[in-house]
């Protein structure tokens, strides 16, 4: 199994001009090696939604690759959005589910499904016309390149193991730097950093 | 006069709709078909509605104009949702949302009130619930509503997102009649 920080970190190193959305438990993991304005927390949000959101992105803006760092407990919420997804031909979405079985923020309890359930295999079902499936660091960062660049929509399947990290909140005094604004300036700022023009009134 | 899917879509594209996303309805089904032929509009399904906000968020964040269209019943299951990217990202989001069971509830004389949820209304066989809890919910949430039954009332739906603009939330739009096909 892979650590969080072996799936962040290579991603890091190779992200280029991708929008990347986190939520839940990966979110301070990203949120400390990544200072991007192209970052996107999707905490204090929706439960489940970010692959919603991070879809919706992706269909708005199809010359950038969006990547929507899930969990599994996340992914389990709303399962149809891969069908979703999928059928919206939404080719520049990148959807990792990173799967630690746990509800890792509220404690980490077991999720339904933990060690049976193949986010891969659901994804192919649902029409994703890549996946991808790794236990390992090594094949993960070595194909990492091809995962940004190729025609999805793809879905990587990332076995991690349980981390530690806790409750997510908003403020000025959060350790990572997407956190210490409210979920609207998020959303200005991601629109700014898209050079989106500001909502005009009428 | 009543109001066709073909005159609706041409409101929401003056408005600057780029994308429709929802789950359609008997109601709502005449504008879906309308989007699906048109050539500068999308219409993008969603297997539930709670889906639709998020999507929607998303469209907005990227630069689009989203419409979610679904029914009353997809309103009372998106609550989380809708609170947690329209509401709380400040989405200047136009919802259609079609409100099943009006007809019904009118019919036996009740009125989507807070204090007329007792439990003898919510069991009647008679009623379709979801129209008892649409309106009351909308106020708790103090989301701007507006009915358009007629095509007189369509300017109506403009204005609905204008405010949604100036305020920076979501608005709702309650569709009652079944569009006509163009």
């Amino acid at each position: 199994m892979l650590t969080t920080a072996q799936v962040v970190e290579p991603l890091h190193r190779v992200r280029s001009d991708e929008i990347v959305i986190t939520t839940m438990s990966v979110v301070r993991p990203w949120g400390r090696i990544s200072s991007s304005r192209l970052d996107f927390a999707s905490a204090d949000s929706a439960m489940g939604h970010a692959a919603d959101f991070a879809l919706g992105i992706a269909l708005a803006r199809p010359e950038r690759t969006v990547v929507c760092l899930n969990g599994d407990g996340s992914m389990l919420m709303t399962l149809g959005t891969l069908v979703t997804a999928a059928s919206a031909g939404a080719t520049n979405l990148v959807l990792f589910v990173i799967d630690n079985g746990t509800y890792e923020i509220t404690g980490s309890q077991v999720v339904p499904g933990k060690g049976v359930v193949d986010y891969a295999g659901m994804a192919r079902a649902a029409g994703f016309p890549r996946t991808f499936t790794f236990d390992d660091a090594a094949p993960y960062e070595a194909a990492l390149a091809d995962i940004l660049e190729g025609r999805g929509p793809t879905l990587v399947w990332l076995r991690v193991l349980p981390g530690d990290e806790g409750p997510i909140s908003r403020g000025a005094d959060q350790e990572v730097q997407y956190l210490r604004v409210s979920l609207d300036q998020s959303a200005i700022d991601l629109r700014e950093a898209l050079d989106v023009p500001a909502t005009e009134p009428g | 006069m009543q109001i066709d899917g073909g005159h609706l879509l041409d409101v929401l594209i003056e408005g600057g709709m780029t994308h429709l996303i929802g789950l359609p309805d008997t109601i709502s089904s005449a504008l879906v078909d309308a989007v699906e032929c048109h050539e500068d509009v999308r219409y993008v399904p969603v297997t539930r509605e709670g889906e639709a906000f998020a999507v929607a968020a998303g469209l907005w964040v990227g630069g689009a104009e989203p419409v979610v269209v679904i029914q009353n019943t997809g309103l009372l299951e998106s609550g989380d949702s809708l609170r947690g990217t329209a509401v709380r990202m400040g989405v200047p989001l136009l919802c259609l949302i079609t409100y099943r069971g009006y007809g019904t509830m009118a019919a036996v004389g009740l009125e989507p009130r807070s204090d007329a949820l007792e439990r003898s209304a919510l069991v009647r066989p008679d009623v379709d619930t979801t129209a008892l809890l649409t309106e009351p919910t909308l106020r708790s949430w103090e989301i701007p509503t507006a009915f358009v039954d007629s095509r007189e009332d369509l300017p109506t739906v403009i204005k609905m997102w204008e405010r949604a603009r100036l305020d920076s939330r979501p608005v709702v739009v309650l569709l009652r009649q079944r569009l006509l096909p163009c």
